[in-house]
């Protein structure tokens, strides 16, 4: 027909996508530690993280917790030279292949797949375990606190809270500035009231003086008991990376990102060394009772500690966790989803992983396998496991160990050529990246050995093998499994057609 | 004319194109903005961990790909372009690029959904017919049967309008798309019984009133239109007794309660919305 009749025109630069829209230059410093902190999300990572830490260091708790942030920090150096490299690619997954290959790489994006799943369940379950004490609390009738120990409740209500996250990043909507101010605002304070209640407390549990030898790492006993602290304070850490990577949005870039990400390390140590003082001089480290050693009160200090500490006002704390949890649980279940479709995209999973729904602009299959994939994780750990979330929390240690070194180096393999050509590159390319990779894959090897001791963890086991081994190295071995199968059925992202490496 | 699609990558989206080609068709130069709409990624809604995973240059990627889908779908004849834009919210956007791109009307592709025995226009579209600064032109698969049913073509225009002042622009609206397409025109009111207070003496009274003053309405604007005023108990049964042929387009009204040039859809209005199997638009006044 009369074809010459029509003119079409794609205009390509109206997409706003290169720009990132709106977002261009409107975070200022505050802004930054804000979303920095929401994506610590303190009032989460110290009630899941902090039980797990004292049972390993004991009373060198806020020593480790100071030592824990010094690789994290070497390692998101490492990170922000990759992201100000690859910024269209920003994913653990790509960075790897394009330096190490595709088979390191899909491990990659696998390690950071399962760290999320994982996180992903404990999120659930303890934004669940605070829904029933929240309820508790409001009612007056403890026993509604206790139904979360039954099966039949918790493992249906977690996945509801997993499906109901799933749904809201499938239907793309996102939490506004507003909400995280309040929501940052809100467990800043209350973590605060927290530790101001525990040391004025007339009547402390087990009052232990604060001394200087809690800071002091080298007095942990162990070796395998300081690499086990430092992977759980890498998690309380996890999320802090972020305001490294933040720069175009910001109203400086050469100003904001640094001190943002200076200001929120500062905060959120003060934060954590104020609670964790507060716990230690409360209820001291004894394995009866109320104490921090006591394993029944290590799956989640607050829910023990925050009633006889904080009495009427311990409902708060519960809100700032739920609150938390629940907030985190949405924002991370965009994480594995498009890492997922990032993989499907690049044709290292089949291709209806990159699927995106047309309606909503987010990954559909993606979305629906990862929350699939956390509700599994979470009803199998639940059911073979006598401590599911703490279990998982040392599982998730070692994994995000796992991807974050093998990233780290993949920043001093990709950079490999200009390492040395002057000083900034060698500091932030070559030393920083290698020691916090090398040290968080010692840490990831030695946790990972030593978690194969039925003992270890929480004490569960199967065939004598223990439980944080079996779900650590288990996932990462499934990650193998799925990959060479998939080698075979789509070759072409192996074959190096769909990533270039360098 | 110029209309601007709404564009999803979906039956949906197709189905709006579809319409809007058919409505644009036959009047002088022809055009259409297939607008794709993305959601504006705000740094305080970040995902955490691992920056954003690649997914807008993805994303971006899909664009393209959606948007040559989308030229393929549109017949030739009509110029076309596709604009993408990253919005805070779908509806705004549309409305942002519909001003932009100084489009007559903002066309949707739906589906008839029952909640709870309610008719739900989609969020978009619902927010669209409560602000929208131009006509908001909705389809459903009922009415692109109706329309593939007459070969693509518009073949008449009805009008549904009360018996108050607004009544004349809607008619003005629609006798306008219907000159523009030579085809003819219908006015047509609802009654439901509630409408009087006893209908059983003043209903015939007030059908025979409300079809003078329309009948005289569209003389003293000099239209040849046909005028039909139906009744029933409920608005639903009155909707059931006009009769609709294959290819016919409605235009309703905006409320009284809007402000001047903007949307806002009565609780009439949306009762007829829930009832009808053909395209149609409503315009503001």
């Amino acid at each position: 027909m009369s074809q010459d009749l029509r003119r079409d025109t794609v205009e390509q630069p109206d997409t706003g996508l290169h720009s990132k829209g709106l977002s261009t230059g409107t975070v200022g410093v505050l802004g930054l530690v804000v979303i920095g902190i929401s994506c610590i999300a303190p009032a989460y990572t110290l009630t899941a993280g902090l039980g797990a830490t004292v049972s390993e260091v004991g009373t060198q708790l806020p020593a480790i917790l100071l030592a824990g942030f010094i690789p994290m920090l070497l390692v998101a150096l490492g990170y922000r030279e990759l992201n100000n490299a690859m910024p269209d690619s920003g994913t653990s997954f790509t960075w790897a292949t394009r330096a190490f290959g595709p088979m390191i790489g899909w491990m990659g994006g696998w390690g950071l797949i399962a760290a999320t799943v994982i996180v992903l369940s404990n999120l659930a379950a303890v934004a669940v375990d605070f829904f029933y004490i929240l309820i508790a609390q409001l009612t007056g009738n403890q026993a509604i606190a206790e139904l979360t120990d039954n099966l039949w409740v918790n493992i249906p209500t977690t996945l509801a809270f997993i499906a109901a996250a799933a749904y809201i990043s499938y239907r793309g909507l996102n939490a506004t500035k507003v909400f995280q101010y309040i929501l940052v605002g809100f467990q800043v304070s209350v973590l605060l009231l927290f530790a101001v209640m525990a040391f004025t407390n007339s009547t402390p549990f087990d009052r232990t003086p604060i001394t200087l030898d809690m800071f002091n790492p080298a007095s942990v006993d162990s070796f395998s008991a300081f690499a086990a602290g430092i992977s759980l304070s890498i998690f309380v850490f996890w999320g802090w990376d972020v305001t490294l990577t933040m720069n175009e949005e910001t109203t400086d870039p050469n100003k904001v990102p640094g001190r943002g990400a200076t200001w929120t390390v500062l905060l959120i140590i003060a934060l954590y060394l104020a609670v964790s003082l507060g716990v230690l001089y409360w209820a001291g480290v004894g394995e009866t009772g109320l104490g921090a050693g006591n394993e029944a009160n290590q799956e989640s200090i607050f829910a023990v500690l925050s009633g006889p500490i904080m009495g009427p006002l311990a409902i708060l704390m519960s809100l700032a966790i739920l609150s938390s949890s629940a907030a985190s649980l949405q924002s991370t279940m965009v994480s594995p989803a498009r890492t997922l479709l990032a993989m499907g995209y690049y044709k290292a999973l089949p291709p209806s992983f990159a699927k995106i729904s047309p309606r909503f602009m987010s990954p559909s299959v993606a979305t629906i396998v990862s929350a699939a994939a956390a509700a599994v994780f979470y009803v199998v750990t639940r059911l073979i496991s006598e401590n599911a979330l703490w279990d998982t929390i040392t599982a998730l240690g070692l994994m995000i160990c796992f991807y974050y070194g093998l990233t780290a180096l993949a920043c001093v393999w990709y950079f490999r050529g200009e390492l040395f050509t002057n000083v900034r590159n060698f500091f932030f390319k070559f030393l920083a990246p290698l020691v916090g990779g090398v040290v968080l894959l010692v840490m990831f090897f030695s946790t990972a050995v030593e978690s194969m001791n039925p003992d270890y963890g929480s004490g569960s086991a199967i065939g004598n093998v223990g439980m944080v081994f079996i779900l650590g190295v288990g996932v990462l071995l499934l990650g193998v499994a799925i990959m060479l199968f998939t080698r075979v059925r789509h070759p072409a992202f192996f074959k190096g057609e769909t990533i270039k490496t360098r | 004319m110029k209309l601007l699609v709404g564009y999803t990558a979906d039956q949906r989206g197709a189905e709006a194109i579809e319409l809007a080609a058919a409505l644009v068709q036959g009047t002088l130069s022809p055009s259409l903005v297939i607008a794709i709409v993305l959601p504006a990624s705000t740094p305080f809604s970040t995902v955490y961990p691992g920056g954003d995973h690649g997914f807008d240059s993805i994303l971006s990627a899909k664009v393209d790909e959606w948007a040559a889908h989308a030229l393929n779908q549109v017949p030739a004849g009509v110029t076309v372009r596709v604009v993408a834009r990253s919005v805070p919210s779908v509806a705004e956007g549309l409305m942002e690029l519909a001003e932009d791109s100084g489009a007559h009307g903002i066309v949707l592709g739906g589906r008839k959904r029952h909640r709870a025995g309610f008719f739900m226009p989609g969020g978009v579209a619902n927010a669209l017919l409560h602000a929208s600064s131009v006509s908001v032109i909705m389809s459903s698969p009922q009415a692109l049967a109706s329309l593939r049913a007459a070969q693509g073509r518009i073949t008449r225009m009805t009008a549904f309008v009360g018996d108050r002042p607004g009544a004349r622009e809607v008619i003005a609206s629609a006798a306008r798309f219907a000159t523009a397409r030579g085809v003819d025109l219908r006015v047509a009111t609802l009654v439901a019984d509630s409408d009087v207070s006893d209908p059983a003496t003043e209903l015939n009274q007030h059908l025979v009133r409300t079809r003078k003053f329309l009948t005289e309405l569209t003389d003293s604007m000099g239209l040849q239109a046909s005028v039909e005023v139906v009744s029933g108990q409920s608005l639903d049964e009155a909707i059931e007794s006009l009769e609709w042929i294959d290819g016919e387009f409605a235009i309703l009204g905006s409320a009284r309660l809007a402000a001047t040039r903007r949307l806002f859809i009565g609780p009439k209005a949306q009762r007829i919305l829930r009832q009808l199997n053909v395209p149609m638009a409503v315009v503001p006044n």
